[in-house]
């Protein structure tokens, strides 16, 4: 069966989970290991674990009860230890470790951001500023089977928006990160160029998000901006 | 401008609502311990598709000369004062839908599947476990270093 394991935090952690279920269907009930200095939530490992919707929003749901009283290091989705003997021996064995990064999370919060632009924007910003692009749209508009400047046009296009993209992002950052302790730049998604987490400390949430709504206004409607937070650290543990 | 905010504060509930926005940070971040046994996450591996892949793809290169080919340019020589107008009204006109196109690729599979789950919650995620040859393709396409 094993040990489903959620979070560790320090020992002096309230671990306050009253009406917090665990994963699996039925919900698993949560439990705690303790060792002298460390506390992990842990549950019975359900038979035949995999990455059920309800089971991510049981595992994030636990996140969020215990980082509303203090510090914790949320587990990577579907990390199962043999049993509880086993969750106590690698606490004591990286005690230190974990105490180090439960100290250097504590009172900070992740907020990651996403954000988008609409590709056609991003085209006709890149067919205004290229006479070679412009060219071969038109020759490819009018002879549908000139399948080389088709090919031309589309890589040429694709390298465009690829560079831009990455600009675009790298300036967000630049200007965002002055607001936060840390930064974890993320691959892009399908529709979002730029995937960033950002470690804050509680006070100075409200700043961050002020920094990203002003990035958005002067970034205009071809822009889409979604900031999710606060979220348990998970990019920086 | 447009900013879409989440905020699950802590004891607001399960933070269901926006779980998809953050899905890779849950499946993918946060602390491993190498002693332990990992769930199969099968398919879900396409989460760390690497975009710079698909877009340097033959399929990507003619999905962008199409997208090119029917934009119209006109609208985007007017002046930059009307321009939110303009961006305002080609998005009620389906344009935004259309936008989407360029970028496909295995990751879409993945969102429309977890959104398939997002809608019948209690139903198992059929995860896009296949990797079919054209993502294979894509694979050895040239890697085009920016």
């Amino acid at each position: 069966m094993g040990t489903y394991v959620y979070a560790i935090t320090e020992a002096g952690h309230p671990l306050n989970l009253d009406g917090v279920h665990g994963i699996g269907d039925p919900a698993a009930e949560l439990r705690t290991v303790r060792t002298k200095d460390l506390s992990a939530v842990v549950s019975d490992a359900p038979p035949n674990l995999r990455a059920k919707r309800r089971d991510l929003v049981a595992h994030q749901g636990v996140q969020d009860r215990l980082m509303a009283d203090g510090a914790v290091l949320p587990m990577r989705f579907g990390l199962v230890g043999r049993d509880d003997d086993q969750v106590a021996a690698v606490m004591e064995e990286q005690r230190d470790a974990y105490t180090e990064r439960l100290k250097e999370i504590g009172g900070r919060l992740e907020y990651n951001l996403k954000v988008a632009r609409d590709e056609d924007d991003l085209l006709r910003e890149i067919m205004t500023d290229s006479d070679e692009i412009r060219r071969l749209n038109e020759r490819t508009r009018q002879n549908p089977g000139a399948h080389q400047d088709r090919m031309a046009l589309g890589e040429r296009v694709a390298r465009e928006v690829q560079a831009r993209q990455e600009r675009t992002g790298s300036e967000l950052v630049a200007r965002l990160a002055a607001e936060a302790e840390r930064t974890a730049v993320a691959e892009p998604t399908k529709t979002h160029f730029l995937n960033v987490s950002f470690l804050v400390t509680r006070e100075r949430a409200a700043a961050l998000s002020q920094a990203v709504h002003e990035e958005a206004a002067r970034r205009g409607d071809a822009y889409a901006f979604s900031l999710h937070g606060p979220l348990p650290p998970y990019s920086f543990v | 401008m447009s900013v879409v905010q989440q905020s699950n504060a802590p004891n607001s509930g399960s933070g269901s609502g926006n779980l998809y926005d953050v899905l890779e940070l849950i499946l993918d971040r946060g602390l491993v311990i190498d002693a332990f046994v990992r769930v199969s996450l099968v398919g879900i591996e396409i989460l760390k598709i690497d975009v710079r892949v698909v877009v340097a793809s033959v399929d990507t290169y003619l999905r962008f000369a199409e997208a090119c080919n029917r934009l119209d340019l006109e609208s985007g020589r007017k002046a930059p004062s009307q321009l939110t107008d303009l961006v305002g009204e080609a998005t009620e006109s389906g344009a935004k839908g259309k936008s989407k196109g360029a970028l496909t690729g295995a990751v879409e599979a993945f969102s429309e599947s977890f959104q398939k789950g997002r809608d019948e919650s209690e139903e198992e995620e059929e995860r896009p476990a296949r990797k079919s040859s054209s993502s294979s393709s894509r694979r050895t396409a040239r890697r085009r270093e920016e």
